[in-house]
């Protein structure tokens, strides 16, 4: 063993020694065999020839000499790389076109991977994460899809179980204002359970993290600073510690700062600040989030105590669920409510990777360009191998002379793949430069004005084995054929110079055409893949709303914290709505409590007398409260009857104006202005409201565009129940909505300098809400591109390699009388065989492959025949556009030229 | 004129190799011709296989190698047994007695 070591050591380390010390030694053995035979009296001359003969070639006795000592691996691997550096090195233009080609490939495979890898893959940065599940309820109506959210009361029921959980703790995301008064300056806070940071074992990098005692009802409260924030905001000063911060209007004395690295448990997105749960009775008042029992606003992670296995916890919590959730009965749900909330249970889910929202909405569009990025570098790979064969085909001469002096098939086999994988690094490494930039790219682009989405792109040790390893796969995958086909030359036929007739025939276009057909059928996937996704993308911008998006700024004010006493809400409201109604540039204005598309939705059961009408969860009617200049801001059309007017106050009768489906539903189509419909009084016990509907409005999206339209009603603004605090006021202007922001400030800062307000544009808003169809769309576009570019470039070469291989050939039909048009049939049918080859397989996997994308489409079936059909044209157009110069050219032959040649 | 000759078997050159050199310490020619002259000019190494497996045999640590002066005074490379390399000699040896005993037993019964 030791002996192994140190003769490799010395072969790979001494080379040069050790080479010499074997030419020196098998020197000695043929002159001894020369001797030898003079001394049989052989003439000197003869011996030496004898002597070699009996030697069998020289090179090749030191080749498996070099072969037996060991090394060789070591040592031929660097005279490889140094071989292939200078054989890529000659061929500059195709050696950048094939490294350019792979980064891409490689570099796109990276990013998207390194999104899945920290959105779905990646642990938690505490301590012992694989013990961390996320607690959920199940309601047994809905088994498969149990939900996270819990109350208060719920989460005072779980905490204390030391027999199965050695830690637990509860959090819930919000948003607060750190101004005091004019625009709104939104950071990223979260409420914590006092056990939040000792259960996931963080360490404060200064001060102290909350702990148990800062979580007690009636708790004065306490915010600990994430890590970026604190080094963002106060320059990282530890005299932070200390002061103050204010969190919408109300001010926390700063007690620590978090440790580095640790932004949350919620994977994209990060907090700013942390405050304890109980703080939400600061916020809310007299009747809190705390006491308040269906506010669902917490989610609870616990720590599983080391041995409890995953059937033990959930045996353990399904015992625990019926007095878990009897202890945490919400008073004032109807008899139905309450039997269902009582059968709810408790389940858990591992949590070591955290949770996100990213999953649900990204887990699926990143899976699939998974996939086409996946495809795209398979064509390249195609591309690069129908390169190396017409290389490796040059080369012929090449391995032939290697063959003849000693080198063994197996050992070109290997100089070749080691040039393959050689390009597949190095575009690997370009490719890392481009994943970098295009993962820091694809978060922007699905960050939205109110999603940020915040995600720790450094590369872990998973993403760099996965570029690694398909770096390698990829050199391989198109090198091996190129490699096999070229060794396998035969020397005399390659020595008589020129590829010889023999191999000629064979090398034609045979592998090269199965390549470039190969290609062709998966850029046509790849392209189905994109229409289908653009042309989703388009009907989703094109749809009709019901809307007009466009120059509408929203503006949302908040009373509240501004200390606007609740008597004078709707007067100063209307006060800020005239105000602005007279800035210059607006056209109208309007308010209301939701926007539309603004992801958030306000729902209640509605009653109809009448047999037909829907009723229990059938009957749910989405709301809104509107002023009377909405509709004609966002440009809806009363159909029928009236909209609102200064008639609707808050004592007149209650009003309501009802869509095209809600007419549909619930009225079966007639006609329903001056009929009444009932709703839920907003107090238990009360009797329900009656409301008469006064008019008609156009159908227009509610929550997302993907939905169908739900039976909308809408109240007067004047007539909300409990009066809201916050409105959205919707400007309509000649100019582009941005400009107005500052004129708005100052126009509502003339009324009350506290308000915080906070702006965006209806079409942001809407836009917004696409990012996943934008996000499939332009990618799969971008790619489904790049793979036609690919495919144009790898038809475009393997032709043009098989014209040149039978010029002669079209030399001589020419010279023998043929017409140029007879030569165009040749090179025709063999691009036509590989065309129709390609689209056919194309279609076939399209049509099997496009059913995942399904639920990701909007308003075209996956196998829509007009996008199918659309990609093939394309696909065929490009295709021969690529044939034409190779095939210009094999027309052009000049015979005399081409025979002079050979 | 070519001397009849015979392909060694699988396995067997390593065997005849460590009791070439059992006798002495000898350089790669002398190992050939020894083989060559001992069988009765019917074994022939070939130089091909004979160093790598000179080179095998001193990676197993059976035999091992050092400069040295030939019968006419030039430098050439020697080869010794070493103790692990008796051992392994003894061994096949053995393997191979019991084998050629079988091989010949099979041979003779008709």
């Amino acid at each position: 063993m030791f002996n192994d070591v140190m003769l490799r050591l010395r072969s790979l380390f001494c080379r040069k020694t050790v080479e010499s010390e074997m030419d020196e030694e098998l020197r000695f053995h043929f002159e001894k065999q020369v001797e030898k035979l003079v001394r049989s009296g052989i003439a000197l001359s003869e011996a030496r020839r004898r002597a070699r003969l009996e030697f069998g070639g020289m090179e090749q006795v030191k080749e498996e000499y070099r072969e037996a000592r060991g090394v060789n691996f070591l040592e031929t691997l660097l005279q490889d790389i140094r071989y292939g550096l200078r054989i890529l090195g000659r061929t500059p233009a195709i050696t950048s076109v094939a490294i350019l080609s792979l980064a891409l490939g490689i570099g796109a495979n990276t990013a998207i991977f390194s999104l899945i890898d920290t959105v779905m893959l990646r642990m938690l940065p505490v301590q012992k994460p694989e013990e961390l599940v996320l607690l959920l309820r199940q309601n047994p109506k809905r088994a498969d899809e149990p939900t996270s959210s819990l109350t208060y009361a719920l989460w005072e029921q779980l905490r204390d179980h030391p027999d199965i959980f050695s830690g637990a703790f509860a959090w819930s995301e919000s948003r607060f204002d750190l101004s005091r008064g004019g625009a709104v300056q939104q950071a990223n806070g979260v409420f914590v359970s006092g056990d939040f940071f000792g259960t996931l074992g963080v360490q404060p990098s200064v001060g102290r993290l909350l702990n148990t005692s800062d979580d007690q009802r009636g708790c004065p409260g306490a915010a600990v600073l994430s890590y970026g924030f604190w080094q963002e905001h106060f320059g990282a000063e530890e005299s932070a510690i200390g002061s103050t911060i204010s969190l919408d209007h109300k001010i926390f004395p700063i007690v620590g700062v978090s440790g580095p690295g640790f932004t949350g448990v919620d994977i994209g997105q990060k907090f700013d600040v942390a405050v304890p749960v109980c703080t939400a009775a600061i916020f809310d008042g007299k009747e809190s989030r705390l006491d308040h029992r269906s506010w669902w606003w917490l989610r609870v992670m616990a720590r599983v105590k080391p041995g409890i296995s995953p059937d033990q916890l959930k045996a353990r919590l399904g015992v625990l669920s019926p007095e878990v959730f009897a202890n945490a009965l919400p008073s004032d749900w109807d008899a139905d409510g309450k039997k269902d909330f009582l059968k709810f249970t408790v389940v858990a889910r591992p949590a070591a990777t955290g949770t996100s929202g990213l999953r649900r909405r990204f887990g699926e569009p990143l899976n699939i360009l998974m996939g086409v990025v996946g495809l795209v570098l398979l064509i390249a790979c195609a591309n690069i191998a129908s390169l190396m064969l017409a290389r490796a085909s040059a080369r012929n001469k090449e391995s032939a002379v290697r063959k003849a002096l000693g080198a063994s098939r197996g050992r070109l086999i290997r100089q070749l793949l080691t040039e393959c994988i050689l390009l597949s690094s190095a575009g690997a490494l370009l490719g890392v430069f481009f994943a970098r930039w295009g993962t820091t790219l694809l978060v922007r682009y699905i960050s939205t004005a109110r999603g940020q989405v915040f995600l720790d792109l450094s590369f872990d040790s998973r993403v760099l084995v996965f570029t690694a390893a398909i770096a390698v796969l990829t050199g391989t995958l198109f090198g091996v054929l190129p490699a096999i086909r070229s060794t396998r030359v035969s020397l005399s036929s390659a020595m008589k110079g020129g590829l010889g007739e023999e191999s000629e025939r064979r090398v034609r276009f045979r592998p090269g055409k199965w390549i470039v057909a190969s290609q062709v059928a998966l850029s046509l996937v790849l392209l189905v893949t994109a229409g289908l996704f653009l042309r989703s993308f388009v009907k989703l911008v094109t749809l009709d709303i019901g809307f007009d998006r466009n120059n509408v700024l929203l503006v949302n004010a908040n009373l509240k914290t501004a200390g606007v006493p609740q008597e004078r809400y709707l007067a100063t409201f209307e006060d800020i709505e005239n105000r602005l109604r007279s800035l210059p540039g607006v056209v109208s204005v309007g308010r209301s409590v939701l926007t539309p598309i603004s992801g958030f939705e306000w729902n209640n059961n509605v009653q109809v007398d009448s047999p037909n009408a829907p009723k229990g969860e059938d009957a749910l009617v989405d709301f809104n409260f509107v002023s009377p200049g909405y509709y004609q801001t966002l440009r809806t059309p009363i159909l029928a009857g009236r909209g609102f007017d200064a008639r609707d106050t808050k004592t007149s009768p209650q009003v309501a104006v009802v869509n095209q489906i809600m007419v549909q539903k619930f009225f079966q189509g007639t006609n329903p202005t001056g009929k009444y419909f009932k709703v839920d009084a907003p107090k238990p016990g009360q009797p329900p409201v009656v409301i008469q509907i006064v008019g008609i409005v156009k159908d227009s999206k509610y929550e997302s565009l993907r939905e169908n339209t739900p039976p909308t009603a809408f109240f007067p603004i004047t007539q909300i129940p409990d009066l809201d605090d916050s409105a959205t006021f919707e400007l309509r202007s000649t100019t582009p909505p941005a400009a107005l922001t500052s004129a708005v400030q100052e126009s509502i800062a003339a009324v009350n300098k506290e308000i915080p307000l906070e702006f965006r544009t209806l079409a942001k808003q809407v836009d917004d809400s696409l990012v996943q169809e934008r996000l499939l769309a332009t990618l799969s576009g971008f790619f489904g591109g790049l793979a036609l570019l690919l495919a144009m470039i790898g038809l475009y070469g393997a032709l043009s390699y098989a014209v040149t291989l039978r010029r002669t050939e079209f030399g001589i039909r020419m010279a023998l009388g043929a017409l140029p048009g007879s030569i165009l049939r040749i090179v025709m049918k063999d691009v036509a065989v590989v065309l129709s080859a390609g689209l056919l397989a194309g279609a076939t996997l399209s049509f099997l492959a496009v059913r995942l994308l399904q639920k990701l489409l909007f308003g075209l079936g996956a196998r829509d025949p007009l996008t199918i059909a659309t990609a093939i044209g394309i696909l065929s157009a490009v295709a021969l556009l690529a044939a034409y110069l190779p095939v210009r050219r094999a027309m052009r032959v000049d015979p005399m030229v081409a025979l002079r040649y050979e | 004129m070519p001397e009849p000759r015979v392909d060694l078997p699988q396995g067997t050159l390593d065997l005849l190799i460590l009791r070439t050199l059992a006798l002495e310490p000898q350089h790669g020619w002398a190992i050939s011709e020894r083989i060559h002259q001992i069988s009765s000019k019917v074994l022939f190494v070939q130089q091909g296989s004979l160093y790598p497996a000179l080179h095998r045999l001193e990676r197993r640590g059976w035999i091992k190698s050092r400069w040295g002066t030939s019968e006419n005074n030039r430098r050439a490379k020697f080869y010794e047994l070493t103790k692990l390399g008796q051992k392994q000699l003894e061994l096949e040896e053995n393997t191979w007695r019991k084998l050629a005993a079988a091989v010949a037993q099979i041979l003779e019964t008709n």
